[in-house]
């Protein structure tokens, strides 16, 4: 089959165009998955310890330029992101978890609800979170959160109105280690109860 | 056959096309953070403007329920300050308290948001941190200048890039700590010095 001319430049740019879309839709897909390489999975706790060392692989700087991000430094404090329960299902302000212990070690922890761009839910609690100095705990050290929209006894969080949002669990000066995949039974369990 | 010939005839294409859409990939991932126009750096410099502060401390106002905070995903126990800064001329100095019991982390970061260096308050000297930043020419002639003489009080710090900013976090374990965290915060210093004549 022979081509003319004009059908070769044709084919060309063609050819040029689809790969800048690929290349482009390539690039947004591979930002929107997260920060880079080697996450840290804990049942439904994802942190990227790669944001904050020096040298971040180019994927983590991109998203975090993209986001506007100020990551912490990897050893002054490790942010751990729950976007389902623990038996995977993703989670639903409609809905009510209970959050309870243990925490990984570390110096001082904080956990709380966040939107899932990172800022701060609306809700008539007037509380985002929970830190590991300022929490009720029982006589044995251990906690339990109560995640509703009504309100609750105890330790309680609420979503507002809002159906999607994230849970954010930080690490202060932690003893984890980085490099391996941490223990998942080290970390808060999110039972889902009842949905609205 | 004539399948065959068809698909040997399209394969180059598919190899040019595929080819094309891994370089523009690359190029548009190592690009980002030159690019991106609402990083850290550019958010921060914007908030900066809009509080009036032209250079020094910028403290960051709390986050409110509702909002999404100067810069997204920021632990809201966190008592915030932050200092842009400009190295091209002049080296950087800074100076900042620590009150011996809740957590404080300081982070520098170049612009675009990538950390080069990191430190905590375990690492304050006698509860204080002061530190100089500069680039190398900078940091060798403040080197050159000392020779000798007294001990260095402060920590020497080469920046990779002439503009970035610092990160000053207080985690107020209880809300009872916020006020005094920020009183300590505002009490930080951060300014441009002029280098020792030789």
């Amino acid at each position: 089959m022979t081509l003319r001319p004009y059908a070769l430049f044709f084919r060309a740019g063609l050819v040029a165009i689809a790969g800048l879309l690929l290349g482009l839709f390539a690039t947004v897909m591979s930002l929107n998955a997260g920060y880079g390489f080697n996450a840290l999975q804990a049942g439904p706790w994802v942190a990227w310890p790669a944001v904050g060392v020096p040298n971040s692989d180019p994927y983590a700087r991109a998203v975090v330029s993209r986001t506007g991000e100020a990551p912490l430094g990897r050893d002054q404090g490790l942010t751990f992101i729950a976007e389902t329960d623990s038996s995977g299902a993703p989670l639903d302000g409609a809905c009510d978890y209970l959050l309870t212990d243990p925490s990984p070690a570390a110096r001082f922890w904080t956990l709380g609800i966040v939107r899932p761009d990172g800022g701060l839910l609306a809700n008539p609690t007037g509380r985002y979170g929970y830190s590991s100095a300022d929490i009720l705990r029982h006589d044995n050290g251990g906690f339990r959160i109560m995640l509703s929209q009504n309100p609750q006894s105890g330790n309680w969080l609420s979503p507002g109105g809002a159906r999607k949002f994230s849970l954010a669990l930080r690490l202060y000066e932690t003893t984890l280690d980085t490099d391996a995949q941490p223990n998942a039974d080290h970390f808060p369990k999110i039972t889902k109860l009842a949905c609205a | 056959m004539k399948i065959a010939d068809r698909l040997l005839d399209f394969l180059p294409w598919a190899l040019a096309t595929l080819m094309i859409a891994a370089m523009v990939h690359l190029v548009s991932v190592l690009l980002m953070p030159t690019l991106a126009p609402k990083d850290a750096y550019a958010r921060l410099t914007d908030y900066a403007k809009k509080t009036g502060i032209a250079e020094g401390l910028v403290m960051l106002e709390p986050p409110s329920l509702g909002s999404a905070g100067v810069l997204p995903f920021e632990d809201p126990s966190f008592v915030e300050a932050a200092c842009l800064y400009d190295i091209s001329k002049r080296p950087y100095h800074l100076k900042a308290s620590t009150d011996g019991d809740n957590f404080f982390a300081l982070s520098f970061y170049a612009t675009g948001g990538r950390i080069y260096h990191a430190i905590t308050d375990r690492s304050a000297i006698k509860g204080k941190f002061d530190i100089i930043l500069g680039n190398e020419r900078q940091i060798e002639a403040l080197e050159n200048a000392s020779d000798g003489s007294a001990p260095v009080q402060e920590v020497r710090l080469t920046a990779p890039t002439s503009r970035g900013f610092i990160f000053i976090r207080a985690l107020a374990k209880r809300n009872s700590d916020v006020t005094h965290l920020q009183e300590l915060l505002k009490n930080a210093r951060c300014e441009n010095f002029e280098l020792p004549k030789e």
